[in-house]
């Protein structure tokens, strides 16, 4: 291997047992930006913590810029920056001094801070309002904060935990232009989590969808979405108790039917051309459809693909039941 | 590591001096105790024939303090210290549960310096504290009264008991704030310890006053040790020799209790801020 970051058999387990992160590996390559997709609970924060060294690693190996991320943390530190999941600046300091404050626990003599300290500020548009206080900064204005003070330092690699989650479309839009700027003319390695399918599809070059711990599946998203070959055509039909199934893998064309609930998932090379046979079909046996819809492929239907859920049923399940765990890592944290 | 924690002190103080209501609690405290105590707990009032708030027959009691905020005055400069270094522990509670240590975790930065930059900001604090303190002692009525060749030793003297004992507060009670997840446990625990610390001590009272079975817990109370050292200077003008071993001795036994709560704080602070 010989990526920016290297990751082999990666395990966390909280005690007494809970395994987060289930033997995990992957590699990054210089330059590339890296997404981590899955829905809330999948282990990608645990992930992401235990590469830059805030978590431990319960077994396997992980490399960040050449460096070995659990025998020597303070190295791996130096290498990289760190976009926490919250915002966490100093909302009493000013917007400069949140970042004056970074360069210092980097070591950054003063002058060369204050002139990085600028020339950031300007590149996320913060410098006629460096001097006031973060407290009166909106939430999209302390995230392009938050992003450059990871950057002061000039890190090789940006770990990047749900940069933009909780922001509204215009504001996250924002951020992947700044994200995909300091990839392209810096030539930052990123590594990001996400769990917003666009924001992995539109700013990566590679992507591994996480569920329940461990990667399904990874790799650039055009050959993910490609791989699944095909449209998908998503039909209810009224009074849907019978199964169809299999009736509906006889229909010239559908190459997989996944049933949903009362729905079904058909894959097929072009939907347009097949949809007046599948209407034909159905109706022959007495039956009428209640609703179609198609689309291309995108990753969610990969992540149903290779999960056999939706990224919005995984992220239902998993708030669920992470709203439990809350509740007893809640209890046993105020004891 | 000095370069780091001094970075992560001047962080707070400038949010601390940019915050004048905290800035004016924090320095005014001493106040309420003075006026409070100095005239509730005055013994001269039952006296009402002595002059001037004198302590009259139970001055040489009183370590020989001419009157009641003469002996108070330095206990309540170790009150302001040990509350002042207990509930300031709150910005490492807050910054904690902010995910800011975190942050701070991912730095290149020895661990300990966040423990350390904890320690200095509040030591800092309580230095702006208990000089007003001392100032407003001299102001209010009957109040405090230096002893004849009362010099600049004397009060360089009394500054470097105050900076002992706050640092040795501050060791303990940073180390604990670090390592408690919670505001409401950390509440929990100041209320707990301040309490019995702040009233087994010889900060109010004499040690005549304790019952013979929480004389040796007053004795060894890291308040009773500073104020009793504090007050040998204002008494005294020029320290007797008997009374300058017993001075050197409040000033080991603080330095005892300095280097054990360091330890521990350390101790305490990598604990809570190792991965997990």
């Amino acid at each position: 291997m010989s990526g920016i970051i290297e990751v082999d058999g990666l395990t966390k387990i909280f005690p007494p047992s809970a395994k987060v992160v289930d033997c995990v590996s992957f590699e990054v390559g210089e330059g590339q930006v890296f997404s981590l997709l899955g829905p809330n609970g999948a282990g990608k924060t645990t992930t992401i913590r235990m590469l830059t060294t805030l978590d431990s690693i319960t077994e396997g190996r992980a490399f960040v810029g050449g460096r070995d991320v659990n025998r020597d943390p303070g190295a791996v530190r130096q290498l990289i920056g760190v976009v926490p999941q919250e915002v966490t600046l100093d909302n009493e300091l000013k917007g400069i001094e949140n970042l004056l404050l970074a360069a210092k626990l980097h070591h950054i003599p003063n002058t060369i801070a204050r002139k990085r300290a600028a020339e950031l500020l300007k590149l996320v548009e913060l410098d006629q309002s460096q001097n006031n206080r973060v407290s009166t900064y909106s939430g999209g204005m302390k995230r392009r904060l938050q992003l450059v003070t990871a950057l002061v330092h000039e890190p090789r690699i940006l770990f990047l935990d749900e940069p933009t989650v909780g922001l509204d479309i215009q504001t996250r839009t924002r951020i992947w232009d700044y994200i995909k700027g300091l990839n392209r003319d810096r030539g930052l390695s990123i590594f990001m989590t996400t769990h917003y399918l666009e924001e992995a599809d539109q700013l990566s070059d590679v992507v591994a969808i996480m569920d329940r711990g461990s990667i399904k599946v990874s790799g650039p998203p055009s050959d993910m979405k490609e791989s699944l070959h095909g449209d998908i055509l998503t039909l209810s039909v009224e009074d849907g108790g019978e199964d169809l199934t299999e009736f509906l893998k006889s229909v010239p064309n559908v190459t997989e039917v996944i049933r949903a609930n009362d729905a079904y998932r058909l894959k097929l090379p072009r939907v347009e051309s097949a949809l007046p046979a599948i209407i034909t079909n159905v109706a022959s046996r007495g039956l009428k459809i209640k609703e179609t819809s198609f689309s291309k492929p995108t990753l969610d239907q990969v992540f149903l693909e290779v999960t056999g859920r939706s990224m919005r049923d995984a992220q239902e399940a998993n708030d669920h039941s992470n709203a439990g765990r809350f509740a007893v890592a809640h209890r046993s944290e105020t004891r | 590591m000095i370069s780091e924690s001094l970075a992560l002190g001047k962080r707070s103080l400038t949010k601390w001096t940019r915050n004048p209501f905290a800035v004016i609690a924090t320095s005014l405290q001493a106040l309420f105790w003075l006026a409070l105590f100095g005239n509730s707990f005055n013994p001269a009032n039952a006296f009402s024939s002595t002059p001037g708030g004198s302590l009259g027959p139970l001055q040489q009691a009183f370590n020989g303090a001419p009157n009641y905020i003469t002996f108070l005055t330095p206990g309540v400069i170790g009150i302001v210290a040990l509350v002042g270094m207990s509930f300031m522990g709150v910005d490492l509670v807050l910054d904690r549960t902010s995910g800011y240590i975190d942050v701070l975790k991912a730095f290149p930065i020895p661990r300990t310096s966040i423990y350390f930059g904890g320690v200095i900001q509040n030591v800092a604090k309580g230095m702006v504290a208990a000089p007003i303190a001392f100032l407003l002692a001299i102001f209010v009525p009957n109040g405090l009264r230096f002893a004849q060749g009362f010099g600049f030793l004397n009060l360089l003297g009394i500054l470097a008991t105050v900076l002992l004992l706050t640092t040795v507060f501050s060791m303990f009670f940073t180390g604990m704030a670090i390592s408690i997840k919670s505001t409401d446990s950390f509440f929990a625990a100041i209320n707990f310890l301040t309490f019995p610390i702040m009233f087994t001590s010889t900060a109010f009272f004499p040690l005549s006053f304790f019952p013979d079975w929480l004389k040796p817990v007053a004795q060894a109370n890291p308040i009773s040790l500073a104020s009793d050292a504090m007050r040998l200077l204002l008494v005294n003008g020029n320290l007797p020799a008997a009374q300058v071993s017993v001075f050197i001795w409040d000033w080991v036994w603080l330095l005892v209790y300095g280097a054990f709560f360091t330890v521990l704080g350390v101790m305490m602070a990598r604990s809570a801020l190792k991965a997990r």
